[in-house]
């Protein structure tokens, strides 16, 4: 399934720069991505794109270069011209004070675990279709939007340390769909994901809709600023775990003093010993890649386990830098944070904690003060007050503004039950990445600090 | 790919698929879609890449839906003409209102951005040597981590539509910024910064970079500002007046005018992933958006800016228009098939014509409706000493540290660099910390003052992000300092 001439061409221009000496990284991105677009009840957009990078990296002692091409990259030519490039730009770098890190492709790799031809070829067809029967099953008075993004990624990573090419081809999708009410305006979301064509069902996202429809006919309810107790869904909990991770587990934050961590050691306690938080690409609801982007393999690695902080990811420009060992996470994560054993229902697990707020979706989460941890979002899509359990009212729009620490320190409950939740940034290229976590997370005294009058 | 050897297949696929019964149909070839990025980070370079794209991306319009392809292999130019039609043919299986781009005259045309010096023309050795010196420039004991970048864009692309419009676009961006870091007395990191603004008039090309006014100069400025938020008292949670430098008023202009303002997102064409707006086609000509002195604009007539481009991915040339006049919403940021959706719905006639708002990140991204340069005209109340002067209590904030807004922008808060506190019209000291938060409307309705002409800067965006896959788009905004009363400012305890 490689393609033989991309590959041929890239290991005889790796060969030739061996027998220069130079010290080259080479990376081979090809995606085939298609996405459908619905807005307002119709396909907006309907997509295909077929792109081929290639990436040279070259490291001269201290020196650096890079040179990333997107065209067609089968001749030896195209590949040696960009390695001549990269080569060139390390020659007249300036030189850094540390040395940097070898780049090397620690196993022979050859990876289609997640790779299901049906869904790279999906036809648009059955895509409309899929939207069509959400509409038809959910009502047709509501505007519905949204999208369905699918295809394959094949990655192909070489260096002259070695001979070892790591291979991986797989595929992904991503799919949205959001029923918005004409006139009251507010939203509801449903999410799906997977690696195999068939994941993506209409039934099931018409279950979804149809399971809170009814409270959101209710009026609105405005939550005045003050501490809650709150069920925050899986794309809340991803969300703010992937901030979480970034601002606190992050080596490169870590070493410059910059996040919530910084004077924290490893088997500290930075957070409910509820929490433990893991990267494991053996776990299927994650898109598991056996190498991370620089070569290195991958495996379970903990790094928060039981509230405990256990390890930090380091980059390998950081690891260089601090004289640190890189961990195999370079552009590359499987995160999953470890279920509990609250029921499967979140209804049923407030059912006795009074007033709660079930916030399954957080909107532009960002962090006014990494050092504090203090992140803000806004609450979006299916947001509900519950009573004892019951849904009540849909709320208003409601800025969430908290510590990683406070939200992830008085954990209550956590479920038992684990979800996928496509984190795939679509920025630049396409790069499958999903996170494992519970269906839900109750957290007490959260911070609501703002709210608006409308959804 | 080279022009070459695809010119002449291009026409025969727009052709082609015309005769195949498309209402419309456009190309855009990129020969070169160029970046280069050189970043020092505490005297070491860990930034030193460039990037070359090069393809063909092709929207069909039929039966009232888009199809889009794009391809960067030579040989695809046929085969993507087809999949662009069959995407369209596949689409017009759902529709709801039938999309129609009207009927334009072809347009022959080209841009090329003012540049004095083509940044990609400048050898590498030169460019370090300038950023070295920058940051030395940054170095000081108490200073914990120095930042000096630069990224630099150039596009060399055309345009065909089956209208028979043929365009051709040559694009320098220059963006630059300086930033510097040092934990404080409560081991919380602060952060001072300074980018690269344009002068709204003049070229903008290396020598925009090396213009020590712009950005270079003021090294020495923010380092004193920084120790001073070393030692700062954190900001009090409580209502004031904020006066928003530039630094900081771009962004929320930006976010809070400039996005809700963008037609696709008013029709529900983001929900499912950017959001959507407060605004509604019955707010055209009739919403206050804000006081008296909130006049807001597309494009402005900026000869150097990021957000100027001749024309838009639709072949459509810029326009210089308002959005909002005198505090009242007068218009949006638009394009060709968004109007005609939008005057269908509301069974009027709204727009009369496209913003010239359509833009592509990169050709195997279909176009959407983004920012060109979204700017506050010039008040008439004086200088920053002047608006200073007449405010009773409150607090100067510049340069954002974060920003999370409402899914319909009817909400946000935002973090800053620094605040200096005013009290009776003097700044009195430096706060760390600071943050505000309010509701949109509310927000621009307590405009109280806007600074003149001394005061108005162009603010460069090169990362707006919108759209489904993402497209990361280069943005100008031209603002002057802004006084806003009322505010929350500052976190509860």
């Amino acid at each position: 399934m490689i393609d033989e001439k991309i590959r041929d061409a890239i290991i005889q221009v790796r060969d030739r720069a061996k027998s220069k000496n130079i010290n080259a990284f080479f990376t081979m991105h090809r995606e085939k991505s298609h996405l459908l677009r619905i807005g307002n009840n119709a396909v907006s957009l309907n997509t295909s794109t077929d792109l081929t990078r290639l990436d040279v990296e070259v490291i001269d002692g201290h020196r650096k270069g890079s040179y990333s091409v997107m065209t067609d990259i089968s001749s030896p030519d195209v590949v040696e011209n960009a390695l001549q490039t990269a080569v060139e730009k390390a020659s007249v770098a300036t030189p850094k004070e540390y040395k940097p890190l070898e780049l090397i492709v620690e196993k022979e790799i050859k990876g289609m675990e997640q790779y299901d031809p049906a869904l790279e070829e999906l036809d648009p067809m059955v895509k409309t279709e899929t939207y069509r029967k959400i509409i038809d099953e959910t009502g047709k008075d509501y505007n519905y939007s949204g999208s369905w993004n699918s295809g394959s990624t094949e990655i192909l990573l070489a260096c002259t340390a070695n001979k070892n090419i790591a291979w991986r081809k797989g595929t992904d999708q991503q799919f949205s769909c959001v029923l918005k009410d004409p006139v009251e305006k507010w939203e509801l979301a449903t999410f799906q994901t997977g690696w195999q064509a068939g994941e993506v069902t209409a039934k099931n996202a018409a279950a979804d809709f149809k399971h809170i429809l009814p409270v959101y006919h209710e009026p609105g309810f405005k939550v005045e600023p003050g501490e809650y107790t709150v069920v925050f869904g899986s794309q809340a909990l991803a969300d703010i775990l992937r901030m979480l991770m970034w601002t606190g587990l992050n080596g490169k934050t870590y070493e410059e003093k910059m996040g919530w961590t910084s004077g924290k050691s490893i088997g500290d306690q930075i957070l409910s010993e509820k929490v433990t938080i893991v990267d494991d690409p053996s776990n299927m609801n994650t898109f598991g890649f056996s190498f991370d982007m620089k070569g290195l393999a991958r495996g379970f690695f903990p790094f928060v386990e039981e509230g405990k902080m256990t390890n930090l990811f380091y980059d390998i420009d950081t690891a260089g830098k601090y004289n640190r060992k890189p961990t195999p996470h370079n552009d590359s994560a499987s995160l999953v944070m470890k279920h509990g054993d609250g029921p499967e229902s979140p209804l049923e697990a407030v059912r006795n904690m009074g007033r709660v707020l079930f916030i399954p979706a957080l909107h532009y989460v960002h962090i006014p003060n990494p050092s504090k941890g203090l992140f803000t979002g806004s609450s979006r899509f299916s947001a509900v007050l519950l009573e004892n359990g019951e849904m009540r009212a849909p709320i208003f729009s409601s800025r969430v503004t908290d510590t990683f620490q406070n939200v992830f320190g008085n954990v209550e409950l956590i479920s038992s039950n684990d979800v996928s939740v496509n984190s795939s940034s679509s920025y630049d290229r396409r790069m499958p990445e999903a996170t494992s976590v519970p269906s839900y997370m109750v957290s007490r005294g959260v911070k609501i600090t703002d709210s608006a009058d409308s959804f | 790919m080279r022009i070459e050897d695809t010119e002449k297949l291009i026409s025969q696929g727009i052709a082609r698929v015309m005769d195949e019964g498309a209402g419309y149909c456009d190309a855009r070839f990129y020969s070169e879609d160029g970046s280069e990025t050189i970043a020092l980070i505490d005297g070491n370079l860990e930034e030193n890449t460039a990037s070359y794209e090069s393809g063909l991306g092709v929207r069909v319009l039929h039966g009232g839906s888009w199809g889009f392809a794009a391809t960067s292999r030579a040989e695809d130019v046929k085969e993507t003409f087809n999949r662009a039609l069959t995407n369209a043919k596949t689409a017009s299986m759902l529709v709801n209102i039938p999309l129609d781009m009207g009927r334009m005259p072809g347009i022959k045309g080209k841009y090329s951005s003012p540049v004095g010096i083509d940044p990609f023309e400048v050898p590498l050795k030169e460019k370090l040597a300038f950023l070295e010196e920058l940051d030395s420039n940054l170095q000081a004991d108490f200073i914990q981590r120095r930042i000096a970048y630069i990224y630099l864009q150039r596009m060399k692309n055309w345009f065909w539509n089956s209208e028979g419009s043929f365009i051709e676009r040559n694009l320098t961006n220059c963006f630059a910024e300086a930033r510097i870091m040092a934990l404080d007395l409560d081991s919380q990191m602060q952060i001072r910064s300074k980018s690269l603004h344009t002068p709204g008039s003049g070229t903008r090309g290396w020598e925009m970079v090396t213009n020590p006014g712009l950005w270079s100069a003021k090294t020495e400025t923010i380092k004193e500002e920084l120790a001073q938020l070393l030692k700062a008292p954190e900001i009090e949670y409580g209502k004031r007046s904020v006066i928003l430098l530039p630094g900081q008023g771009f962004l929320q202009v930006h976010e809070t005018i400039g996005h809700p303002l963008e037609l696709d997102r008013i029709l529900g064409y983001e929900l499912s992933y950017a959001g959507g707006s407060f605004v509604t086609l019955d707010s055209i000509g009739e919403l206050r958006y804000g006081s008296n002195k909130l006049n807001a604009s597309a494009y402005g007539s900026i000869e150097n800016s990021p957000g100027s481009f001749g024309y838009d991915d639709e072949g459509t040339p810029e326009r210089d228009y308002l959005l909002i006049d005198r505090g009242i919403l007068v218009n949006c940021l638009t394009s060709r098939a968004m109007i005609s959706e939008a005057n269908q719905t509301a069974g009027k006639t709204i727009f009369d014509q496209s913003g010239g708002a359509s833009r592509s990140t990169a050709f195997y991204k279909a176009p959407i409706d983004r920012m060109t340069n979204v700017n506050i005209l010039p008040g008439e109340d004086g200088s920053l000493t002047d608006i200073i002067a007449q405010t009773e209590e409150g607090i100067l904030l510049d340069n954002p540290r974060s920003w999370s807004i409402g899914s319909n922008r009817e909400h946000f808060h935002f973090g800053c660099e620094i605040a200096w506190e005013i009290s009776s019209g003097k700044l009195t000291r430096v706060l760390k910390n600071p943050t505000y938060q309010g509701h949109t409307l509310e927000f621009y309705a307590n405009l109280s003052a806007v600074g003149d002409e001394s005061t108005w800067v162009v603010k460069q965006v090169p990362n707006c992000g919108k759209g489904e896959p993402n497209q990361i788009m280069e943005i100008g905004h031209g603002v002057p300092v802004m006084r806003f009363d009322d505010v929350i400012t500052g976190e509860r305890s």
